[in-house]
Order: C-alpha cells, then sequence, then structure tokens
C-alpha cells in the first residue's frame, strides 16, 4: 500500500515536470511565434495583436502559470487553428487514438508472445531462425511503410478497408472498427516484432533457468514446462516492455493517422505543429506525455499482481 | 573476432561498410549533370536498363535519388546519434557512479522525458526551431538522449558495484581516474551497441520527420521526403515508394542485425 | 550410520551406468563432457561423484534424467540400466521421452545446488509440491494437499500448513532446499541424485540437510548418487565413492578404502591438499597446506611469529557500521541493519587473525570498514599511528599503502579491459611509489613473487586460470608494500588444490614479508590451519576470540561449539552424528531505529580468550 502512495507522490512530481518541460520546449526555444504563425511578411500591427491575444508580451513565468492554472481548472484555451475549446478537441481525439493504441497492442501481443515462446522453444534451429529473421525485418520497416503497403494491397488492390478517415464508434461501431484496422495493422506489425523479439529473449534466459530444470526433473510434460512453469515468470517482463511500447506508438501514431487521415491525437498534433497552434501544441504535447506515463503507471500495478516477489516488498 | 564473423554478422557488417561507403561517396557517385536530367518527358518512368529504380514525378532518376538521399539521411542519423552519445554518455556515467542525489536528481528528469515519445520530441522541437538539416538532427539527437543516459546509468551502476572497481579503490585510485581507467572503458561496449541500435532509430525517425514535412526540407533528398512524394502518385507509380522505402529498411535492417551480433559478443547482460 | 566397510552390495543394483559418453555441440565442434564413465549403486547405498570444476560430475547426474539434452547435450554411448519399481530393467539412454517423464521425479527424483533459484518464484509452495504428485499418482485436491503436509513434516519444516500458501521468496536458503527435497521424494523414489546439495548453504544448514539425506535414504532404503567437489561431504556421507578428473572415472571405491589408501595419484593430492578440522590439535602456529610432489619438509617450513614490538599494528576498538532500511511513506530510513556491532580487536605485526562466521555475520563489512572502503558508524581504527578513522583524503591516501584487499571473486575483481601488468602497477601510480622504467622492473618483480611468468605481463585477464588471477590480485595488493592484507574469502572460489598453493604462497609471504593478515573465511578447516587468532562472528558482534589452539580447542560460546561441530571432517572414520532439525530460533540483525542496542561485554576465560557475555 505504500508502494502505491509513493508512486501517486511520484506521478504528481512526474506531471509537474512533464509540463515544465512542455512548456519550455515550446517557450523557450528561439523563434517568435507570433511571427512563425503569421509569417516573416506579416504586418506589425497584425503581430502585436498576436502577441498580445496569446499573451507573449509576459514573463514566462507569468505564462506558465496562466496555461498550468487554466489547465487545472479545466480551460485548456483555444486551438488557434480550429477555433474550438482545446478541452472538447482533447476528449474526442484521445477517444480515436485510444481505439488503435489498443486494437495495435492487442494485435501485437496475440501474435508476438505464441511466436516469441516457439522461437525460444526451438532456439537455434529453423523455427528460430524464421521467426527471428522475420522480427528482424520487422523492427527495420518504418511504419509509414507498412501503411502505404497496406493502403495498396487492403484498400486500393483488394478494396476490404477504406484507405482513409474515422468513425466515431459512438456512432457506428463496426465502421469505426473498419476505419481503425488498417493503421492499427500498420502500427502493430512493427511492435508485434519487437514484442516477439522481446518474448524470445525473456523466454531464453527463463528456459535456462534451473527452476525450469527442476520441473522437468519432476516428470512434468513439456508443455507444462514451458507454457505454465515458463511463460507464467516471463508475462511481468513481457508487459513492462509493450507498457514501455506504449510511448512508442504514441510517437508512431502522428506518421501513421496522418497517412491514414485518421482524426486522433496524432492527427491533430500534427495539423498544431504545421500551423504553429502553439496552445493546441502544448496540451496536446501535455497529454500525450501524460497518458504515457500513467499507462506505465497502470504497468507497475499489474506487475505486483503477476510477481509475488514484489507484492511482499 | 571469430565470435562476430556470424552469418549475420558477415551480412550485416558488409551491408552497412557499403551503404555507408555509398553514402560517403554519394556526392561523386552522381554524375554532373544529374540536376538537368530532368525531362518532363520521363516522368513516373517504370524501372528499366536505363532508370534502374525508375524515375519519379520530376523525371529524375530515382537510382541517383536514393544515392544522394543516403548522404542526407545517413549524415543526419550519424550526426544525431553522435550528439546523444556526446550528451547521454557522461550524464549516465556520472548518475550511475556517483549515485545518490544527483542519481536521483537527473533520472527524475530523465524519467520525465522518456514519457514523451522519441518522435514526438524530435518533430516538436524541430517544428519550434524550423525544419531544416541541422535542426533535424538536434531535435533528433535531443530525443533519443534520455534512452541512452537511461541505459549507459543502469551499466555504469552495475559496473561501479564490481569487485575490480572495489578493488581499485583500496588501490588508491581517485575519482576521475576511476572512471577514465575502470569505468569507462567497461561501458563502452554497451555504447557500441546501442549506438548501433540507435542509429537504426534515428535513420526510422529522420525519415518520419521528412516524410510529415518537419525534417529535410527540398530541394536537399533523403528517403523519407522521396516516400513523401510518392503518396500521391501511389496507384500509377508503386516504385517511387519501394526504391526508397527498400533503401531504409536495408539499412536499418542492416544495422539491426550487426547490432545483435554486437549485443551477443558485447553486451555483459546478455554475454553471461 | 552403516559401517563403512562392511556395506554389501546387493546383486541387483538400481542403477547401472556404464561406459557412459556424453558430447556437447559447441561453436569449436563437439566436446565431450564425459568420455567413459561407469558404476553403479545398490538399494539404500549412497555413491558420492566427487570432482573438481570441469570434471563431467554434473554432467553425469544429468545424463541419468536425461536432463542433458535440454543444455545441448547428447548421450553418445554407453548404457544406463535402471531397475524399475516393477522389477523391469530398462536402458534409460534409449528410452523414450514420454518413459523418460514417467520416471522423472517418480522413480528417480532429483535434488539441486542452488536452492534459491530451484523453485518457480511466481507459484506458491502448494503448488509446487503437488504437481508431481499430480502427474504421477493421479492425486488431487485434499488428497494431494495432505501428502504435500506430510511431506513438509518429513523434511521437518516448521509450521507446514503455513507454508503451503507461501511463495519461495519468503523462505530461507535452509528452508527452501528443504522443500526442494520434499519435492524430490514426493513420490518415493527407488533413486535420488543430489548434485551439489549443499554447497551454496552456510555450514550449520549443510549440516542439516546432510542429515536429512541420510535420514531419508535410511527411512526409505533409497540409492543416492551423491555429486559433490568437497571431500569432507565425501568422507560424511558416502558408501562408495567414483572420483572424476576431466571426464573419467580415476578411481572407484569404499569410502574407507579411498580415503585410508587411495591408489591413483590425482586421488592423493586432491586428499593431501585437503585440511581436516581438528588436525591441528597440539600446535600453536599455522601450518603450511600439504601439496603433493613437494619433498617433505626437510628445514622447518617458514613459518611466521608475529611479534609484539611497538604495539599492535592494527587496533580496532568499538567499531559499529550500520546500513539504513528505507521503506514506508517517501522512503524515509525505517530500520538499521546492524552489519557490525561493538568489535574490538587487535593483530600484531606478522599475526594472522581470522574473521569467521556464517554469511551476513557481518565478517565482509568489517573488512571494508576497516579500509574504509565503507564507513563506519562510530568506534576507532588505529593502524600503526594512523587514526584511520578521522584521515582526510590525502592522509588516507597515505594509510591505504599500509593496507591492502584481497578480493573473493578472482574473475570479477580485475578488470577485463586493462592488461595485468597496469592493473598491478596501478597503486604504484597512484601512490606515487614508482614512475616511468622502474614501474615496469617493480611490476616484473611482484609476478616473479607471486610466481607467475613474466609472459602474463602483457596479458588481459580473461587468458588466465581463476589460481593465476587471484596470484595477480595477490601481487596487486603487494604492490605498495603494505603491512596489513584482508584478505576476504581469498580462497573460498578455488579448486581445492589450487586453493593449497595459492594459501602456501600468502603464508610464504608473511614469513618473508613479516606481512599481518586479517582472514575473512566461513571455511573452518582452513582457518584452522592458517590462523594465530580466531574471531568467530555471528549477528555483527565477535562471539569469541581468542588464539586459535584455545577457540578451537576449547570452544566455549554456544555458537563456535555449533560452528564447530557442524563443520564435516574429512576422515570417514571421525563421522558425526546430524541432527537434521533446526532449533536456531531465526534471528535478524535488522533492529528499528533507537532500539537500545547494548555493547559487547566480554568474560576472559583464558589469557586472551574473551567470550561474548550476554546473548546478542
Amino acid at each position: 500500500m505504500t508502494y502505491v502512495l509513493n508512486r501517486l507522490l511520484s506521478i504528481v512530481l512526474t506531471l509537474w515536470l512533464i509540463s515544465v518541460i512542455t512548456f519550455a520546449v515550446t517557450s523557450i526555444l528561439p523563434g517568435d511565434v507570433a511571427m512563425m504563425i503569421l509569417g516573416t511578411q506579416s504586418n506589425p500591427t497584425a503581430l502585436a495583436g498576436l502577441r498580445e491575444q496569446l499573451g507573449l508580451n509576459d514573463s514566462l513565468v507569468v505564462q506558465y502559470g496562466r496555461w498550468i492554472g487554466g489547465m487545472l481548472t479545466g480551460d485548456f484555451g483555444h486551438s488557434l487553428v480550429f477555433k474550438e475549446p482545446i478541452s472538447q478537441l482533447m476528449a474526442q481525439k484521445m477517444k480515436a487514438s485510444a481505439l488503435i493504441v489498443v486494437m495495435s497492442m492487442a494485435i501485437a501481443l496475440v501474435c508476438a508472445v505464441p511466436l516469441g515462446v516457439w522461437a525460444a522453444v526451438h532456439r537455434r534451429r529453423w523455427q528460430d531462425s524464421v521467426s527471428s529473421s522475420a522480427a528482424l525485418l520487422g523492427i527495420s520497416l518504418p511504419d509509414f511503410f507498412w501503411g502505404i503497403m497496406m493502403i495498396l494491397l487492403f484498400a486500393r488492390t483488394l478494396g476490404w478497408f477504406p484507405s482513409s478517415g474515422f468513425t466515431d464508434p459512438s456512432v457506428d461501431f463496426v465502421g469505426a472498427l473498419r476505419h481503425a484496422f488498417l493503421p492499427s495493422l500498420a502500427l502493430g506489425l512493427g511492435l508485434m516484432a519487437h514484442l516477439t523479439r522481446v518474448t524470445r529473449s525473456t523466454m531464453t534466459g527463463i528456459l535456462n533457468q534451473e527452476f525450469i530444470r527442476v520441473a522437468r526433473a519432476k516428470g512434468l510434460a513439456e508443455r507444462t514446462v514451458v507454457w505454465s512453469y515458463g511463460l507464467r515468470n516471463a508475462v511481468g517482463p513481457i508487459m513492462t516492455v509493450a507498457g514501455l511500447q506504449i510511448g512508442y506508438l504514441f510517437g508512431s501514431i502522428i506518421v501513421v493517422e496522418t497517412l491514414f487521415n485518421y482524426t486522433g491525437m496524432g492527427w491533430i498534433t500534427y495539423q498544431a505543429l504545421l500551423n504553429r497552434d502553439v496552445p493546441l501544441i502544448q496540451t496536446s504535447v501535455f497529454f500525450i506525455a501524460a497518458v504515457v506515463m500513467l499507462t506505465n503507471f497502470v504497468v507497475d500495478l499489474l506487475y505486483l499482481l503477476v510477481d509475488p516477489r514484489i507484492r511482499t516488498e | 573476432m571469430k565470435r562476430f564473423l556470424t552469418p549475420q554478422g558477415v551480412v550485416g557488417f558488409s551491408l552497412i561498410f557499403a551503404i555507408a561507403a555509398i553514402g560517403i561517396l554519394a556526392p561523386l557517385l552522381v554524375p554532373r549533370d544529374y540536376a538537368t536530367r530532368m525531362k518532363m518527358a520521363a516522368r513516373l518512368k517504370p524501372p528499366s536498363l536505363e532508370f534502374w529504380f525508375g524515375t519519379d514525378q520530376l523525371g529524375r532518376d530515382l537510382f541517383f535519388r536514393v544515392l544522394l538521399g543516403a548522404h542526407t539521411s545517413l549524415g543526419i542519423a550519424a550526426a544525431a546519434v553522435g550528439i546523444s552519445i556526446v550528451i547521454g554518455l557522461p550524464l549516465g556515467i556520472i548518475s550511475g557512479y556517483v549515485r545518490g542525489r544527483t542519481d536521483n536528481v537527473l533520472m527524475r528528469l530523465v524519467d520525465t522525458l522518456l514519457s514523451f515519445p522519441a518522435l514526438l520530441l524530435a518533430l516538436t522541437i524541430s517544428a519550434m526551431l524550423g525544419p531544416s538539416i541541422p535542426n533535424t538532427i538536434i531535435a533528433i539527437g535531443i530525443a533519443f538522449t534520455p534512452f541512452l543516459a537511461r541505459i549507459i546509468r543502469g551499466e555504469a551502476l552495475r559496473v561501479s558495484a564490481m569487485p575490480y572497481v572495489e578493488a581499485a579503490r583500496a588501490a588508491g585510485t581517485g575519482d576521475v581516474a576511476m572512471i577514465i581507467r575502470h569505468i569507462l572503458p567497461n561501458v563502452i561496449p554497451l555504447v557500441i551497441v546501442q549506438g548501433t541500435i540507435s542509429l537504426a532509430f534515428a535513420i526510422l525517425a529522420e525519415a518520419g520527420l521528412s516524410f510529415l514535412g518537419l525534417g529535410t526540407q527540398p530541394p536537399n533528398s533523403s528517403w523519407g521526403l522521396m516516400i513523401q512524394a510518392s503518396r500521391d502518385y501511389l496507384d500509377v507509380a508503386p516504385w517511387t515508394a519501394l526504391a526508397p522505402g527498400a533503401a531504409v529498411a536495408l539499412t536499418v535492417l542492416a544495422l539491426n542485425m550487426s547490432g545483435d551480433v554486437l549485443r551477443d559478443v558485447l553486451d555483459p547482460r546478455v554475454r553471461s | 550410520m552403516s559401517g563403512i566397510d562392511t556395506m554389501n552390495p546387493s546383486p541387483q543394483p538400481i542403477i547401472r551406468v556404464s561406459g557412459l559418453r556424453v558430447e556437447f555441440e559447441t561453436d569449436d565442434g563437439v566436446v565431450a563432457g564425459v568420455k567413459d564413465v561407469s558404476f553403479e549403486i545398490a538399494p539404500g547405498e549412497t555413491l558420492c561423484v566427487v570432482g573438481e570444476s570441469g570434471s563431467g560430475k554434473s554432467v553425469t547426474s544429468l545424463s541419468i534424467l536425461r536432463l542433458i539434452e535440454f543444455g545441448g547435450g547428447r548421450i553418445a554411448g554407453g548404457a544406463l540400466e535402471f531397475a524399475r519399481e516393477s522389477g523391469e530393467v530398462i536402458d534409460l539412454a534409449s528410452a523414450s521421452a514420454d518413459v523418460m517423464q514417467s520416471i522423472r521425479g517418480n522413480e528417480i527424483g532429483m535434488i539441486f545446488q542452488e536452492p534459491m533459484t530451484s523453485l518457480n518464484p511466481v507459484f506458491t509452495i502448494e503448488r509446487q509440491l503437488t504437481d508431481g504428485l499430480r502427474r504421477h499418482r493421479g492425486l488431487a485436491g485434499e488428497d494431494a494437499r495432505k501428502r504435500a503436509l506430510e511431506l513438509l513434516r518429513e523434511v521437518r519444516i516448521p509450521e507446514p500448513e503455513r507454508r503451503l500458501s507461501q511463495y519461495p521468496h519468503e523462505l530461507s536458503g535452509g528452508m527452501r532446499q528443504r522443500i526442494v527435497i520434499a519435492m524430490a521424494m514426493a513420490c518415493r523414489p527407488r533413486l535420488l541424485i543430489a548434485d551439489e546439495p549443499t554447497t551454496a548453504l552456510d555450514v550449520t544448514i549443510q549440516a542439516e540437510i546432510l542429515g536429512l539425506i541420510d535420514r531419508l535414504k535410511r527411512e526409505n532404503g533409497m540409492a543416492v548418487l551423491f555429486i559433490t567437489h568437497d571431500m569432507a561431504v565425501v568422507a560424511q556421507m558416502a558408501d562408495r565413492v567414483v572420483v572424476m578428473y576431466r571426464g573419467d572415472v580415476v578411481e572407484e571405491g569404499p569410502v574407507g578404502r579411498i580415503f585410508e589408501a587411495p591408489r591413483e595419484p590425482y586421488t592423493k593430492a586432491l586428499l593431501a591438499a585437503v585440511p581436516r578440522l581438528g588436525e591441528m590439535q597440539g600446535t600453536s602456529g599455522p601450518e603450511p597446506m600439504r601439496i603433493l610432489g613437494d619433498a617433505l619438509p626437510t628445514a622447518a617450513p617458514p613459518r611466521s611469529e608475529p611479534s609484539t614490538k611497538g604495539g599492535p599494528l592494527l587496533d580496532v576498538r568499538h567499531l559499529t557500521t550500520r546500513f539504513p532500511v528505507k521503506g514506508g511513506l517517501l522512503r524515509r530510513t525505517i530500520a538499521e541493519v546492524h552489519a557490525v556491532e561493538d568489535v574490538s580487536f587487535s593483530l600484531a605485526r606478522g599475526e594472522t587473525l581470522s574473521l569467521v562466521g556464517e554469511s551476513g555475520c557481518g565478517k565482509s563489512t568489517c573488512g571494508r570498514t576497516i579500509l574504509r572502503l565503507i564507513e563506519a558508524n562510530s568506534g576507532e581504527i588505529q593502524l600503526d599511528g594512523w587514526n584511520v578513522r578521522s584521515l582526510g583524503r590525502l592522509d588516507l591516501q597515505r594509510a591505504r599503502r599500509d593496507m591492502q584487499m584481497v578480493f573473493q571473486d578472482p574473475f570479477a575483481s580485475l578488470n577485463p579491459y586493462r592488461r595485468l601488468a597496469d592493473q598491478v602497477a596501478e597503486p604504484l601510480v597512484n601512490f606515487g611509489l614508482a614512475s616511468g622504467s622502474e614501474i615496469t622492473d617493480r611490476v616484473a618483480h611482484l609476478f616473479d613473487r607471486v610466481e607467475l611468468p613474466r609472459s602474463f605481463l602483457r596479458r588481459f585477464p580473461h587468458e588466465l586460470s581463476g589460481g593465476q588471477r587471484q596470484r595477480v590480485a595477490i601481487a596487486r595488493a603487494l604492490a605498495p608494500s603494505p603491512k596489513l592484507i584482508v584478505a576476504d574469502e581469498s580462497v573460498s572460489a578455488l579448486d581445492v588444490s589450487v586453493q593449497a598453493q595459492v594459501l602456501n604462497l600468502l603464508m610464504e609471504l608473511q614469513a618473508d614479508l613479516g606481512l599481518s593478515f586479517l582472514f575473512i573465511s566461513h571455511d573452518m578447516a582452513v582457518v584452522e590451519r592458517v590462523s594465530h587468532n580466531v574471531a568467530v562472528m555471528y549477528l555483527g558482534r565477535i562471539v569469541e576470540i581468542g588464539p586459535r589452539a584455545a577457540v578451537f580447542g576449547n570452544p566455549r560460546h554456544a555458537y563456535t561449539r555449533s560452528l564447530l561441530e557442524a563443520v564435516p571432517i574429512a576422515d570417514p572414520a571421525r563421522r558425526r552424528p546430524h541432527d537434521d532439525r533446526s532449533f536456531r530460533p531465526l534471528s535478524s540483525p535488522i533492529f528499528p531505529l533507537g532500539a537500545d542496542i547494548q555493547p559487547s561485554i566480554y568474560d576472559e576465560v583464558a589469557p586472551g580468550h574473551l567470550v561474548l557475555k550476554s546473548a546478542a
């Protein structure tokens, strides 16, 4: 219990640090935001007006205080590009992205764990070579390359799935899944390759442990030894890596959502960056980092359930 | 030495040497009249004996474009990884060796930075600085630093706890000499392994940034930029995406293959 | 225990191994781990297979269960005839995988070396005890649970009901090994294979486990195959002995004959190098180790006599070192480990004082605190006029010239990326004791001194054997011409013959250079041989200290006695009845902050022989 409390305290501290870093990256880096938005040739009165509107004339500390104060009271400001309250945008887009992040993680885990275990059991034989080579190729291809291939194959040639767009799952669930499928697959393939490698190396380590030998010496069937004694010990490490990969996914969605015109967090962050929509950039970057951090916290808590050794500490 | 030369190692290392040579020599290999070879008549031609990889929407020879792209992409990736090592190595070593409060503060910061997806961090920095080749290098370099610092810190922590460090302390070795003689040489193998793997990720990141228009800018040529340009012609000329995509894949694959072999031989955590 | 040489091998052995050959596929081609091994074990008989590292003894034991196949090995020749419960004799070497599974854990049980890693960390003890029963006996639910409880009682685990729902990490090493034994015994095997089952355990727990295995053997009439590197354990356990060397059987015979009249030179050398507890009775000073092949000493062996001139070299008073235990909200310090608690002793020039005790007693921390590799909480350390604890940076550097350390692990105490000459030169450079070509000369002389060829100067640690590396570590410690060397388990990781050579080197150096040794060890037999004085540590305190002859000959503290009684003696004629019950209360050196800690007060039972008064 003290463990959880300590972690909660650490979360508050980390959230604050995330806000500071976000603000620093978007404010302290050189460049006049107003000029970036309006362009170098813009008229001075318009520039001055925009500076005033954005509060750029105040000191950085005041600007930061205003931003963080707004977030604490639920007022995230307005997007310059979308002319909408940012809070509303965040709620919609986070939902859209959550769908493909969860789907791609599910696709990746369902395939990667058996493949990785299979490779570890047949270490240094052809099964291992095939699975490991495929995984190596998988982590070497950029997500957008997968995306383009999928658009060519499943959308253009076969016509099974739409190649672009987003449908709200609360409006049309099946449509939402159809739209989310190709982006999820594009994200999931690279992830699957990575998790296959992690599962293989984790299981290889576990299968060399003494307790596996003891289990065999008890006469347990090889199936039980691998899939129960072995895999049960690999769940924690695999889960931790999968949690860390959530961060990787939230980076990749920027590319993949843009490619598929899937209007989620990645897409809107990209629009904000392209248009120098500073308030929107700040909030979306903060939210993505916060979600990634909180996901890892949840994974740490789940680890407590999986590993009795940490539970007693 | 023999342990590096597994089949995978031979293929990986040879590919890297070949690709690196191409990347360095690309400006010399591409014919001088390359710029004038843009022929609107030869737009979007499929691969042939004349145009090995086909041509793009402006009639430029994709083979030469890929060669020039290697120059940019590899250069950016190498420089970015260089930056992240230059910052991450001392940070990680100090944190892991000194421990205590310094370590707590540094690692809290690094952990927080790790909550930002590297690509998001790189994109944001690049967008805020204004996209250009040097800014792309800085953006990717900074985005990769926390990860490297974390890994090196862990290794420095492990090495600092080794009996030979304690033995050296008993033999009167001071902190600076300790880091130079004992910690650094034992951390370097891991840096080589992680550097190779980071190089692969940096190439993917550069491609991603350029693909989104927030990395390398035209008229420079880069693989990500070429893939972006190909998007509008996918139906009629898929080779415009395949040529640079395959170049990225082959390079990253070669780096990952070498990285795996290096890790098997050099990484003390795997070696044992 | 049954008679030693009267053992009557029954005509029907449980297992008969003949011409066993095991090969491994490696990157350098096929390597034979075991070349030609034959032996048989009768019901109720214990066969010990003994050998140094690399002898193939473990490979042999794993081959019988055919577990070797999971480690990349292959039985390339020979037969493993096993008499099954049904009376049928089958060759395990060619049995099908299904038959092997029905034999493993059922008719043959196995115990492994590492109790810390032989249990699955994420399953409860109940699950791990019952899954063999479920598989081989079809027991489930309440029946399986009942049998599991029975097994726990049989291996004499306190509070068996509670253990069932516990996880391995909640139990001590000794208890875990009892669980592993209970698992192996679950289906009443006809053959029990024990692969170094006590090597990772402290000596008092070793005695309990050895007693347990012996009792189970007698009660069940099992055959036992016992693998070990420790001749003293062999002497205590074996009916018959097989000595292995580099994959071959060197000698086989009844335990009495092997110890009294070994025939093969290798067995003779192995036995000669083993110190036997109690053999130093009637002597006062240390004696060099016997190494076979050395001519019998014609002159008196080099022996160091401690000198009392100029007061003691090292004087430690009320030394206390504690480590914080963090926990609770904000991870504050909530308790302290009292690793070293009010320890006092002094060490004369040319003297060897041994700190002995079991793991976690604080002996290593004590050595490190004296060198200030760890800072003490309180107390005084006087080294040749230096008040070590109050020294500033520069003075400490000067004082460290006088005190050097040799560590336990010869593989880890040398930097793998530095040439040996540079590592031995390091203290010379650090202390500014030599420069230029003088360094090279002195390092070369140090190599001569520890009997290493000069061709090793330019080599890297991985090119050397364990014993050679330990010599390099000794050369490094000698480099600044220290007066005191703290030797922390310096020979524990070495094979027994190498251990004897290194110990003799240390004693020779002492005689030549007048060095003082603080010799930290868990091995009572070695300590008896090398020390002038002995201090026994328990839970951070010295419980008994005095001349070696007094502490070993007339131990007064209960802990010293139990320690000495637990040590196996490398002499089958001096077997001791092992009680396999554990009566020692679990004590911990962890105290809450602000606990009332009493000082150590001693009774002087004889001149210089002190015994701790209060029960710590």
